[in-house]
């Protein structure tokens, strides 16, 4: 398949709570969603102006497993709409490991959706990166990635 | 007319819909007329065995249907619902 340039820019209120939840959670992996606004012209230019931490719902090993409540999903699509917003993608974090796309964030990923993942470690921000999946979920290719700090 | 929203990855399968309003008596029942009208939905909601996927959780209005009575579980005519794809992963 032919992969199209996106990108995602964070606005800095977003990038604020992404960075203070990440901390908080650690040596947890934290999650959220990402809610804002498509580019009129291009579903692939995005900006998120909203970001939702929500519970880690993964009943073991939540230092290096994450999995976003659906109750708080569904929150979260209910105030997109009622903002006039979309649901973009979501976020989380890596403790003491790099920003990078695993496995198991393939395998439990959905095309389309923008994935910010943010390196943590000994408490405090060490990188991050975006990462869009394929619809066989086979592959993640690298979206852009702009936000203040 | 119960409503169906539609999550984004999935509008391309609904003509592009955000949301679609079906008839249906029971939650499988609307599913089903959505997926009649948009056929390509179906793999990406059900299994091989027809039975909803293990990734997609759909709520009736606030309501996971696994703790009300799944597919079988009554709707009314201004009832809502909501498509959510689990979303998981890990280092």
């Amino acid at each position: 398949m032919v992969w199209i340039e996106s990108m995602l820019t964070i606005s800095k209120e977003s990038w604020e709570i992404i960075v203070a939840d990440a901390c908080a959670a650690y040596p947890r992996e934290c999650c959220g969603v990402l809610l804002g606004e498509l580019d009129p012209a291009d579903d692939d230019l995005r900006t998120a102006t909203v970001a939702i931490p929500c519970r880690n719902a993964h009943q073991e090993g939540r230092n290096d497993r994450f999995f976003i409540h659906p109750d708080d999903q569904l929150a979260a699509q209910k105030r997109a709409r009622a903002e006039g917003l979309e649901v973009l993608g979501f976020f989380h974090s890596h403790p003491d490991e790099h920003a990078y796309f695993s496995a198991t964030d393939l395998a439990n990923s959905l095309h389309w959706y923008s994935n910010v993942v943010v390196s943590v470690r000994k408490g405090e921000l060490a990188g991050a990166a975006c990462f869009r999946v394929n619809e066989e979920k086979t592959h993640a290719e690298t979206e852009d990635l702009v936000h203040p700090g | 007319m119960p409503r169906i929203f539609i999550p984004a990855p999935l509008r391309q399968y609904a003509g592009g819909a955000k949301e679609v309003d079906v008839a249906g008596a029971t939650v499988g029942e609307a599913l089903g007329a959505l997926t009649a009208r948009h056929g390509d939905l179906k793999k990406h909601l059900y299994n091989d065995e027809g039975r909803l996927r293990s990734f997609v959780n759909v709520y009736l209005n606030d309501e996971d249907i696994r703790y009300l009575d799944k597919e079988a579980s009554a709707v009314g005519e201004s009832d809502t619902l909501s498509i959510v794809p689990s979303i998981a992963g890990g280092r």
